[in-house]
């Protein structure tokens, strides 16, 4: 079971320094410096989880903050002198602090205010102060926190808005972010020397950093590099993957019990006593740590061979003298109480885990996603999905499932595009008629085209598309470029492994034990070809499938100066979020090959925050 | 050697004084001295002349003309003078001419008499007249005081920044003062007079009269007085011919020296060194220089032209029509080992690499007495020194020699005091050569900073010595040579009878791609200067987009900076154009200008959707997009409207713009909300409870769990409910109800569409083992294992699995088999298999 890594396999760097340097940028930059004396700290929802993994309650105690507050949309009650707002650079926040102010104005008093943008500030929100009249009484300051790691091989820019903006705004204000976030990790950690990558956004960041490293050329040259390659994709480079249910252990209790932040809120149920506990999950918890890639159904026996392991650990001091004892206790016995309870806590969630999954029918549902994935018995699924909708068993899945269905199809035959829209609307509410409209700009939930007749005009399209002059295309145009083409792709790059007998999940093959050994995460496969290869070459024919044609690139320096260790450690780039599937899965992938991965994702995602993402709900 | 000090002169014991010849001046002067204003900037600055500054008349011929000379006597400007008549002129730290007219004008020239600006010294000034005028500096720049008509003084400390102070009046003051100055104290510019016998000094709110401690009596009236040029003392001239010399604080004195001489001096200066302990002033007359210290007797000089002095921060200059001097204090090291008879070990050192180069073995001798005394590092450190005070490029030459030689018998000499005076000097003999006239001392040359002394040869234009320097001195490229090629491209730009396609591409070929240089700050300077195609041309060149567009926005090419920002990546930069944009045009051409760009569009829609819904729609309107006009109406049907009616306007709205956009399912799908909504408006005034905003299912759902049978399937055919929906909505809600004799009664009012399964499922869902049971019989072929499996009857599951004989069903059945009970069955089950796999 969990598998070592080879002997071989590089050190992962040290991204510790990362939260330091955080940490200290908030604190002397902008708590203590500049606003000295006690004050109160607003702190939006969003940013407290990350800040908590940064600078913990009692630090900031330490710099004479007296109370928190969450910014919400409540007139709050602080009687300090000094307010200071942490927040995420949003309109609505503006507003929340313009609102403070001008009460406060009208009640005569005086306070001093200070806005802290966490990564950035944008213009549009001092305009938004500007025009409430605040502008001149708020200072503002930006916080370029961006880089959070969630674990050893983990950094997460914890910003699930990304997904949304970009891929259905088409809001490119996170461009930069992601640029800054890349330039900030080669100055800490050494040029990268090879890069690769695919999808607009990638390619529109990844510029924008090899400006960024331009303009400050010569503060990273000469430097060896520690981390030899990169390679970047765009979360719509592969929908499918991101939207299966998850089987592997970590991805599960991220399906089941949302992870946020890198911890998690294991209620009654799991801990099996009337409080809830929150746990973090990484590499330091030991029983968690061999578990995590594992996929769901190996883990309970796991668990209870490590629980008997224990025990016989425990029995041990039978035999024991009074100095073994005292070494035992001294030594030993808090390891073993700390494995203890954590062993619990996943034997705790494991069984939540079985109880819900079996409810509602999990079998059923994953049969359903394989036949989608390889496309047979469409009809059934179709109907399955359509009794999904009529139970009203759950508006995000049974929208996942429309989902998945229309990306591995091609688009929904109009038939069935009508009435499983209809049946939707009729169960889940009228307003997801701009959901629906939201998927289709998106790509995720559309109709087939009538034959091939669109097709050149498609191609056509596409290929304005690519072209800089992408000016005089408007939306709608746009997401008729977005064919899936997924049938294709899968066949193309053996997305669906042959099965010859059971495939056997405790000894996985391939990265497809992930998905209980139907399907080859693709961004996964992507990753695996492109480094095997170096390079893109070869591989034209899928990068035209993925309508990416001048989106995927490859720029490899001479590698003189890269040790032969750090061309061993790569790092990934999700824009738009990453699944814990894909993260285990390329682990899986460098243990088999000698590599280690780390992952920087703009946010840790999952089926349902996808979906959720593009969902419209009543305010 | 003899020679060498023979034009040193002893003051005191301990100080010796030495004039020397900087240049003899290239100047062709007519007039004499006496007849111009004389201004000469410090530092080795240029020398401005006002020639004919008191005629009155209006002649062209005769009006007066503004000279700007280097130090060395080149000119550099000349000008005819059209304004008002100037009293004093003076230098500021930046190098800039200040002409203080006498109206209070300040007109500001550069050193290529470029006009700058002008500013006004105030009302006051203007009224009661200039009477006298000075420019200081200070360490925050430079000042300019002056004092009126009316006997009052107006000062500016800075005029970079320019905040008049009118000081107090002296009390009883009729006449102008016999002189005055400006002292500088405690970062506060003061002002000293001497009105007869008295002295007063004038701050920012007060007068207070002051004596000096230990004046000589008998003083009846000051005829000069002169602050040093760190503000530190002050020396006065009275009528008796009697010099006092103290600190500038009034507080101490230094000492005194009676010259006897009654006549008023033209000028009294400071001559001193920093960190020196000799205080001496020079004093000059018509023909007569006099340097008074601490000593007895003074040194006189006799000046065969008239002459003007400069005061530096280590001695003072002289220039005359004919030369220019430079009088200062010998410095320790150069008077150790030049001084007759020395033995210090500079002499000592510099004895012996001159024998060493006689070939001959004395400098054995020399080398040995001084490592004897173990002062070989003295030695050379001193030979490095006194090379530095030198003017005489060969004078330095065999003082490094010295050194050099000294160097060799030293095992640990750190080379780059060597290294840096040799680099140092080169710069300063290249600076003082007579072409380019900047003749600075070692001193001051350190004072100034190499940074400093560069800017002063861009002022000057001489580009190529001042990247040669840095060139020479190894200055990294952002601080040296592409500061002074955007210098020279801002120059360059200026010239006015060159093409912009000229200047532009010589700029380009010049400044390439050398890192530092903005293209965008020698744009700017070209827009300046009203050059606005050249300052596109160059923004061409300008590698980081996001640098182009403040100055494009500015020059209102706003559609190029649009593009540009949307280049650079900067959403921010983007949106500020969009503001300025957005300004600038009318609505119309404004949405059709981001109708182009749809980076730029999607920004502004996210903008519009938190801060302006209107223009929102506007947009789509303008766009023809009815699709997302549709969705808009959709969202404010919920979000902003409350009342039914308000709702049902805007999904009708919705459902117009949807019809044009030919999604007729959107249409359709909004016009069935509309009814559905004012349905469920009556149901409320009907039945009571709460039923708008519920989704059609949930609506149905709500009857059917209110008892409303009828209304419940009358609603499912007005709004053509599938009848598997239906099925599923009844089963669910009569289950939840419990109401099990009614769920009876349902499933055999026709054949379910759905099967009995999910009968059966929800049965056991409720814990109702025994209506399950009902169901379980009624359940198809595929599913009855299953059925039977879920009532929990593991034998006849077994049974029928048996019958079927579907392996799958048989391992599913055995997987039920628990415990004892089972047993049987279990076996049962691996018989049938047994014969199974027979067969």
């Amino acid at each position: 079971m969990a598998f070592p890594h080879r002997p071989d396999a590089p050190e992962l760097p040290d991204f510790s320094m990362l939260k330091r340097l955080a940490r200290d940028q908030l604190i002397y930059l902008h708590l203590l410096e500049q606003l000295p004396g006690k004050k109160d700290l607003f702190i939006e929802a969003d940013l407290m989880s990350p800040l908590d993994r940064i600078a913990n309650v009692s630090i900031l105690k330490q710099h004479e903050v007296d109370k928190l507050y969450k910014v919400e949309n409540k007139p709050a009650v602080s009687s300090s002198e000094q307010l200071c707002f942490l927040v995420r650079p949003r309109i609505k926040n503006m507003r929340y602090v313009a609102s403070l102010v001008n009460a406060d104005k009208l009640a005569g008093r005086t306070r001093k205010y200070k806005v802290i943008f966490s990564p950035q500030k944008f213009h549009a929100c001092e305009m938004v102060l500007e025009e409430e009249g605040v502008y001149g009484d708020v200072s503002c300051d930006e916080w370029a926190f961006s880089l959070l790691p969630l674990d050893v091989d983990l950094l997460s820019m914890e910003l699930p808005e990304f997904f949304r903006d970009y891929f259905l705004e088409g809001d490119q204000r996170w461009i930069n972010t992601v640029a800054q976030a890349l330039h900030l990790l080669s100055t800490l950690y050494g040029p990268f020397p090879n890069c690769y990558g695919i999808g607009r956004c990638t390619k529109m960041s990844y510029e924008l950093w090899r400006k960024l490293e331009e303009e400050e050329d010569g503060e990273t040259k000469g430097r060896r590099p520690e981390i030899g390659h990169v390679f970047l994709l765009d979360r719509d480079v592969d929908f499918v993957t991101a939207l299966c249910s998850q089987v592997v252990y970590e991805g599960l209790v991220d399906d089941t019990f949302r992870v946020k932040c890198g911890s998690v809120d294991f209620g009654p149920e799991v801990t099996s006593s009337d409080r809830s506990l929150k746990v973090l999950l990484n590499a330091e918890d030991k029983v968690f740590n061999e578990i995590r890639n594992e996929h769901f159904s190996n883990v309970f026996g796991f668990l209870s061979q490590k629980a008997r392991n224990l025990q016989a650990q425990y029995d041990r001091r039978r035999g024991m003298d009074i100095k073994q004892m005292k070494n035992f206790v001294s030594q030993e016995l808090k390891g073993l109480k700390q494995e203890h309870r954590l062993l619990s806590v996943h034997i705790g969630a494991c069984e939540s885990i079985m109880k819900k999954k079996t409810k509602q029918d999990f079998q059923e549902l994953i049969k359903t996603e394989h036949a989608l994935l390889e496309g047979f018995n469409i009809r059934e699924s179709t109907s399955y999905i359509e009794e999904h909708i009529d139970r009203q068993v759950s508006p995000i899945e049974s929208l996942r499932l429309m989902c998945l269905l229309s990306i591995t199809e091609n688009g929904l035959i109009p038939k069935d595009y009508r009435s499983l829209k209809t049946q939707y609307l009729q169960s889940y509410g009228p307003e997801h008629l701009l959901t629906f409209s939201n998927l289709r700009r998106a790509g995720l939930l559309t109709e087939q085209a009538p034959g091939d007749t669109l097709t050149a005009v498609e191609s056509k399209v596409s290929k304005l598309v690519t072209d800089k002059a992408a000016g005089k295309i408007t939306d709608a145009f746009s997401s008729l470029a977005k064919r899936s083409n997924f049938r294709a792709i899968s066949k193309k790059l053996n997305l669906i492994p042959r099965v010859d007998g059971e495939y056997d999940l405790k000894v996985p093959r391939d990265m497809a034990y992930v998905f209980s050994g139907a399907y080859v995460p693709l961004s996964c496969r992507l990753i695996e070809q492109v480094l095997e290869r170096r390079s893109w070459q070869g591989l034209d024919e899928v990068v035209r499938l993925l309508n990416c044609n001048e989106l995927a690139f490859t720029d490899v320096t001479k590698e003189d100066k890269a040790s032969s260790e750090s061309l061993r450690l790569i790092m990934v780039v999700f824009l738009g979020g990453c699944t814990f599937s894909e993260i285990s899965a390329l682990r899986f992938l460098g243990r088999e090959k000698g590599y280690r991965f780390i992952f920087l994702t703009t946010a840790v995602t999952n089926s349902a925050r996808l979906m959720e993402a593009m969902s419209e709900v009543k305010a | 050697m003899d020679c060498y000090t023979a034009n040193w002169n002893p003051l005191g014991d301990s100080a010796f004084y030495r004039k020397y010849e900087l240049y003899s001046m290239d100047w062709d002067l007519k007039e004499e001295l006496r007849d111009c204003l004389v201004a000469a900037a410090p530092y080795g600055g240029p020398i401005a002349l006002l020639r004919n500054p008191w005629r009155k008349e209006k002649a062209a011929s005769v009006r007066p003309v503004l000279e700007i000379y280097s130090a060395s006597g080149l000119p550099l400007a000349s000008l005819l003078w059209k304004s008002g008549p100037v009293v004093s002129l003076g230098w500021s730290a930046e190098e800039e001419l200040l002409c203080v007219q006498e109206d209070g004008v300040v007109l500001v020239y550069g050193l290529h008499g470029d006009f700058r600006r002008h500013f006004s010294m105030g009302n006051e000034v203007l009224q009661n007249r200039v009477l006298d005028a000075r420019i200081f500096h200070t360490e925050f720049g430079s000042g300019v005081a002056i004092l009126t008509g009316a006997h009052r003084f107006t000062l500016s400390a800075n005029v970079g920044d320019l905040k008049l102070r009118r000081m107090p009046e002296v009390p009883g003051l009729q006449s102008a003062p016999s002189c005055w100055t400006t002292l500088c104290q405690d970062r506060v510019a003061h002002i000293l007079l001497a009105v007869g016998p008295d002295l007063y000094l004038l701050d920012h709110a007060t007068c207070s009269a002051v004596t000096p401690p230990g004046l000589a009596p008998g003083v009846s009236s000051f005829l000069q007085m002169a602050v040093s040029f760190t503000y530190r003392h002050l020396a006065l001239f009275t009528d008796t011919g009697y010099i006092w010399m103290g600190t500038a604080s009034l507080k101490e004195k230094l000492c005194e020296f009676n010259c006897n001489i009654r006549a008023p001096p033209k000028q009294m200066v400071w001559c001193s060194r920093p960190r020196s302990k000799e205080r001496a002033v020079v004093v000059a007359w018509e023909r007569r220089l006099m340097v008074v210290g601490d000593a007895p007797e003074s040194i006189q000089f006799v000046l065969d032209e008239d002459s003007y002095l400069v005061p530096e921060l280590d001695g003072v200059r002289i220039f005359s029509r004919s030369t220019h001097e430079f009088l200062h204090e010998v410095p320790v090291a150069s008077e150790e080992i030049f001084k007759i008879a020395s033995m210090a070990p500079g002499a000592l050192l510099l004895e012996a690499q001159k024998e060493y180069e006689k070939e001959s073995q004395k400098a054995d001798e020399y080398l040995r007495e001084i490592q004897e005394l173990g002062q070989l590092t003295q030695a050379v450190q001193q030979c490095i020194e006194a090379a530095g005070h030198e003017h005489r490029p060969d004078m330095q030459k065999s003082l490094l020699r010295a050194a050099s030689f000294g160097k060799c018998f030293l095992d640990r000499f750190p080379p780059d005091s060597f290294v840096r005076m040799c680099q140092d000097l080169r710069v300063l003999n290249a600076i003082r050569d007579y072409h380019i006239g900047i003749p600075l001392t070692y001193s001051q040359y350190k004072q100034l900073t190499i940074q400093v002394l560069l800017d002063r040869l861009v002022l000057r234009r001489l580009y190529p010595l001042a990247i040669q320097i840095c060139e020479y001195l190894r200055l990294p490229e952002v601080q040296g040579v592409s500061r002074i090629l955007a210098h020279w491209a801002c120059y360059k730009v200026q010239q006015k009878d060159v093409s912009d396609e000229d200047v532009a591409r010589a700029i380009n070929q010049k400044l390439g791609d050398t890192p530092g240089v903005s293209y965008s700050d020698i744009a700017a300077r070209a827009y300046g200067c009203g050059r606005t195609e050249l300052a596109i041309k160059l923004l061409e060149y300008e590698p980081r987009s996001g640098e182009q567009v403040p100055l494009l926005l500015k020059m209102k090419r706003s559609k190029l900076a649009l593009s540009k920002a949307i280049e650079s990546g900067d959403t921010d930069l983007v949106f500020t154009v969009l503001l300025h944009l957005k300004n600038e045009l009318n609505r119309g051409d404004f949405f059709m200008t981001l109708r182009n760009q749809p980076m730029a569009l999607s920004l502004y829609r996210q903008f519009c959707k938190h801060q302006e819904l209107e223009t929102l729609k506007d947009l789509y309107n303008q766009d023809d997009n009815h699709q997302e006009l549709g969705s808009f109406h959709i969202r404010a049907s919920y979000a902003a409207e409350e009342r039914i009616e308000g709702r049902v306007a805007a999904l009708q709205s919705a459902a117009d713009a949807f019809y044009k956009a030919k999604n007729e399912f959107a249409a359709k799908a909004t016009e069935d909300q509309m009814r559905l909504l004012r349905l469920q408006r009556r149901l409320e005034d009907e039945l009571g409870g709460h039923f708008v905003d519920l989704s059609l299912h949930d609506t149905v759902t709500t009857l059917v769990l209110g008892g409303h049978s009828k209304r419940a399937e009358q609603l499912a055919r007005d709004f053509r409910i599938p009848d598997k929906r239906l099925w599923w909505l009844k089963l669910t809600a009569l289950a939840d109800l419990e109401d099990w004799e009614e769920l009876e009664k349902f499933s055999k009012s026709k054949k379910s569409p759905i099967g009995y399964l999910p009968f059966v499922e929800i049965c056991m869902k409720q814990h109702n083992k025994y209506e399950a049971k009902k169901y379980a019989s009624r359940v198809g072929p595929e599913q009855k294992v299953k059925a039977l499996l879920l009532v929990g009857d593991v034998a006849q599951a077994a049974d029928v699995a048996i019958e079927h004989r579907n392996e799958a069903e048989l391992t599913l059945v055995l997987s039920h088999c628990t415990g004892a009970t089972d047993a049987a069955t279990a076996d049962k089950i691996q018989r049938a298999r047994a014969q199974a796999q027979k067969k």
